[in-house]
């Protein structure tokens, strides 16, 4: 006997099969995608409509095709190496990880992987915050969580920003971790995810505070910024760019 | 004969003598004391004294006298005479006709009384020629030496001679080769020919140049010239890279002799082998011409092999791409990557963008000549490119650039029918070939796994192991090789396609790798915890075969470091990269030398007993550049070997000082023809004059009289006692 949820997902499914047209080719092999970090304890999913509407942008925007669908991983998951952009959010404390979790976390992002994590309440000190930087901590002991230089690659990837925006404006700079010339862990306490999510009807879930669509609008730089970083990384410290971006920022 | 000593070594120790004679004496005292009692007092003496004397010459005996006679023996001094018979002994000795070696000739053999005639009568005289070796001549064959060859060595020579001569005489205009501080064999007599002040020569002295020089930076050259004879004069010293001229500079002469040195400075701008040349103009009156250019080789190599590298998108490719060739410090990579394409809008001011304009125009024209590698990422060409650059690209290709196409979806299909998939090792249709439905593990194909790009180790069975154990690939071109294409690696499902194909164009390489996923190998290994170098590795095998690193070559040529001369056979290693050794071996390997006219001399080739080494030999019989060819099925190899003449780079000014420091290091003294040579060489003579002493030993107890005398004092004292009736 067939339920009546298997019915409905095999019907659908069968539609999709013939009805959907084939997309252009690019638009089928996406370069990016989210890959969520689901953890033990706290809140790790507190703005779940914050993909599409950060994609679209991206594709509007850039070359880079985007999967408007996010994928959720842990950190047992064995593709875990294999996801371009680990994303990680929360507004309270989570419980810590354990050591082989630490260890795995450590390698991916040491090796090359990247992780974007981001502190939704912006509570310094408090909740989300201290248990990231304790596990930052832990995971690399000789390297600190701090403020990212203004001539830092991720300020100049793609647009040239001097601020960032998001839900809140709780630090005007992004933190990160940086290995030689890599950063593989950019941190923010603004809520970028809150500033980019938007209902089924297309509306904004979230007011930004309190530089409104403005801050809203800074959000959506600074989160194409930071993904097209993970793309290129220092890319736009070779010195063929230097002269232009000099000129621009004096302009 | 000096007189006789007489000698003891008892054969006892001496206490025993003493007591043994002490006890002697002590009996006699007592035959004396109990004789008085029977016989009057002279009586008794005389009997107690031929006791005495018997007694005393047998304990004498344990002395061992020896009676030892010396004789003094002189032996004639034995004496050497060096002629230098090398190249420079043929040039004339005081500017006229008559050579150095002449005047040597001369100095032994005229006058009513020759010098040598002399010599033999009273010395026991050895002649010898210094040449290229020391060589033992009769005097009548002193009248038929000539000049030539090589520089003659003079230690090497003295050396042999050592202990054997009381005192050596070298007729010589100094142009040998000795070691100063050399102090070894007998006192040397310099006698020196030539005359300093008339010879008239201008050389290339000597060459200060790197033996290998980095494209486009600038190299210097230090030349020293030297001249002898020539006041007031402008030389005219020139720096050539085959025919072409890189430089000349004049170097003013006012003095005899002279020396002054000149610096070239050039840039090359070509890799590869140079055959440099210096020369100075001959002048009028030269005694030499062929020290007035020295030829030289220059390798050229790249300082850092220079990529240029265009990508369609940010992507993990590029990312992993990028960290590969970044951590390489021999690569110089300037990569652009298309943040946004023409459809994509922009929301902000310019002076809010980081863009830059892609100098298309610019790399593809002027600038790419100036990369040894282009590799094109999931670019699609169609928005940026003219036909012209894509033409351009072809000819980088052929002539010598490398050019790695990196798939991805935007990648191949819009290369169908242009120059560059004329370049490419794989067949390119305008159909779609981009497939990510399933993922697609990889093998090595036979060749893939002796190929330099993809045996990532030297072990084969690591080799496959590790490529068997990367991660599948999430998206593949799908392509065909070309029929001069090969394959490398292929995928494992179904009819295999290939990932990794290779293929030569004119004088390049192309490399096609058809996934945007190999960034997953890195990522995979890091995920097993084997780290990132198979990765790293991998790429910098690529860069290195598409830019022909030498050190990737199926061939190598080792040339001894000391340049050879003339005459000399040359001798250099071949070694076959092991990969290839197994190739070459199926096929035959072949060399061909040319002279510096061009044509070809013989050569031989045989194994050296090690694996995939060969030994090269060749007689060069004349001075110049040589081009050495090795062609194998796996590949060919040219290197260009400089042999120096005689008398190239050579100083042939005749060198009496040379000659004084070897006088005087050898205890001996440097003569002039106006000296009184004979009672010098006498003088010196006399002074190694060996004697030696003759020594005869003869034992006293071995002579025939020694007996007989004691059985005479023992009669007698027989004699007497029966007589005085004793007995």
């Amino acid at each position: 006997m067939i339920s009546r949820r298997n019915f409905l997902s095999l019907a659908l499914g069968i539609s999709a099969f013939f009805s959907i047209p084939k997309p252009l080719l690019s638009a089928r092999f996406p370069h990016f995608f989210f890959a969520q970090l689901k953890y033990r304890g706290g809140e790790w999913d507190p703005n779940p409509q914050y993909v599409e509407p950060v994609v679209e942008e991206l594709e509007l925007r850039t070359s880079i095709d985007g999967e408007k669908e996010r994928r959720i991983t842990t950190l047992s998951d064995p593709d875990l190496f294999f996801y371009p952009f680990l994303y990680m959010a929360g507004k309270y404390e989570f419980e810590p990880f354990s050591s082989g979790e630490r260890e795995i976390l450590r390698r991916f992002l040491a090796y090359g992987g990247f992780l974007f994590a981001e502190d939704t309440m912006g509570a310094k000190g408090f909740g989300f915050d201290r248990a990231f930087r304790t596990e930052m901590k832990q995971i690399f002991p000789n390297y600190d969580l701090k403020r990212l230089p203004p001539d830092h690659s991720v300020y100049r990837s793609f647009y040239l920003i001097e601020s960032i925006g998001g839900r809140q404006k709780v630090n005007p700079s992004l933190e990160g971790i940086t290995i030689d010339t890599w950063t593989p862990v950019i941190y923010s306490q603004n809520d970028l995810s809150g500033a980019w999510s938007r209902d089924k009807y297309g509306r904004w879930t979230n007011e930004c505070v309190p530089g409104g669509e403005t801050q809203r609008f800074s959000a959506f730089k600074a989160g194409i910024n930071i993904i097209v970083y993970s793309l290129t990384s220092d890319y736009k410290k070779d010195l063929i760019h230097h002269p232009f971006i000099k000129r621009r920022q004096n302009q | 004969m000096s007189p006789g000593q007489l000698t003891f070594e008892p054969v006892i120790p001496v206490w025993l003598i003493v007591l043994l004679l002490s006890i002697g004496l002590a009996s006699v005292l007592l035959q004396y004391w109990l004789l008085r009692k029977r016989l009057n007092r002279s009586k008794s003496l005389a009997l107690s004294f031929l006791r005495l004397a018997a007694i005393s010459l047998l304990i004498s005996f344990a002395l061992n006298p020896s009676f030892v006679a010396r004789k003094e023996h002189r032996v004639s001094p034995s004496l050497a005479i060096l002629l230098e018979t090398s190249q420079t002994m043929g040039l004339s000795a005081k500017g006229d006709r008559r050579s150095r070696l002449d005047e040597a000739r001369e100095l032994l053999l005229s006058g009513p009384r020759p010098l040598l005639k002399i010599l033999r009568e009273k010395f026991d005289v050895k002649l010898y020629s210094v040449g290229e070796s020391l060589t033992a001549v009769e005097a009548g064959d002193v009248a038929g030496l000539k000049a030539g060859g090589k520089r003659g060595d003079l230690t090497e020579a003295l050396g042999k001679l050592q202990e054997k001569n009381a005192v050596t005489v070298l007729l010589s205009d100094g142009n040998l080769r000795w070691e100063d501080g050399h102090s070894a064999g007998p006192p040397v007599l310099s006698i020196p020919v030539g005359d300093p002040q008339e010879y008239k020569d201008v050389l290339v002295k000597a060459i200060k140049a790197p033996s290998i020089a980095f494209r486009e930076r600038e190299v210097t050259i230090d030349v020293t010239v030297k001249s002898y004879g020539y006041r007031g004069l402008t030389l005219s010293v020139t720096l050539k890279d085959g025919a072409r001229l890189l430089g000349a500079k004049s170097v003013a002469i006012d003095k005899s002799p002279a020396e002054a040195s000149v610096s070239f400075a050039f840039t090359p701008e070509e890799v590869g082998q140079h055959n440099l040349s210096v020369s100075i103009l001959p002048q009028v009156g030269e005694s030499v011409l062929s020290n007035n250019t020295v030829e030289l080789s220059l390798k050229v190599v790249r300082d850092k092999v220079r990529i240029l590298m265009v990508s369609g998108n940010p992507s993990m490719n590029y990312r992993f791409m990028r960290m590969a060739l970044k951590n390489d410090p021999s690569v110089d990579l300037l990569s652009f990557v298309i943040l946004r394409t023409p459809t994509d809008i922009l929301n902000v001011p310019l002076q809010e963008q980081s863009l830059i304009p892609f100098p298309v125009e610019t790399l593809f024209t002027k600038d790419l000549k100036n990369f040894d590698l282009l590799i094109l990422d999931n670019f699609s060409h169609q928005l940026y490119f003219n036909p012209k650059y894509l033409e351009n690209v072809r000819e980088f290709v052929n002539d010598g650039g490398g050019l790695a196409m990196i798939g991805g979806p935007n990648q191949f299909t819009g290369y169908a029918g242009t120059p560059i998939g004329e370049v490419l090792p794989v067949k390119l249709t305008k159909k779609e070939d981009y497939r990510r439905d399933a993922p697609s593990r990889v093998r090595l194909t036979r060749i893939g796994m002796i190929h330099p790009i993809t045996r990532i180790s030297s072990d084969e069975k690591d080799t496959l192991n590790l490529w068997r154990e990367m991660p599948s690939l999430d998206g593949i071109n799908l392509l065909e090789p070309k029929s001069s294409g090969t394959v490398l690696l292929e995928t494992t499902e179904g009819t295999p396609r290939p990932i990794i194909t290779v293929g030569n164009y004119g004088k390049g390489r192309a490399f096609v790798l058809s996934t945007d996923y190999s960034w997953k190998w890195y990522m995979g290994m890091v995920a097993k915890g084997k780290g990132n170098w198979a990765y790293f590795r991998f790429m910098e095998k690529m860069v290195r075969w598409l830019t022909k690193d030498p050190a990737l070559g199926p061939i190598q040529m080792i040339l001894p470091d000391r340049p050879e001369e003339v005459g000399q056979v040359r001798e250099f290693k071949i070694k076959m990269r092991e990969e290839e050794s197994s190739l070459a071996q199926r096929g035959p390997v072949s060399i061909s030398v040319f002279n510096p006219e061009g044509l070809r001399i013989d050569a031989q080739l045989k194994s050296t007993g090690q694996p995939g080494e060969l030994a090269g030999t060749f007689s060069p019989q004349k001075a110049g550049t040589y081009k050495v060819k090795i062609e194998t099925r796996a590949g060919s190899l040219e290197e260009l070997m400089v042999v120096s003449g005689p008398l190239e780079d050579q100083d042939a000014a005749p060198d009496p000082e040379r000659l004084r420091r070897v006088a005087s290091s050898t205890g001996g003294k440097i003569l002039t023809r106006n000296d009184d040579l004979l009672k010098e060489i006498e003088a010196y003579a006399a002074k190694g004059e060996r004697h030696f002493v003759e020594e005869r030993r003869v034992p006293l107890w071995a002579m025939t009289v020694t007996l007989p005398v004691i059985l005479i004092l023992l009669g007698m004292e027989w004699f007497w006692r029966r007589r005085w009736g004793l007995i």
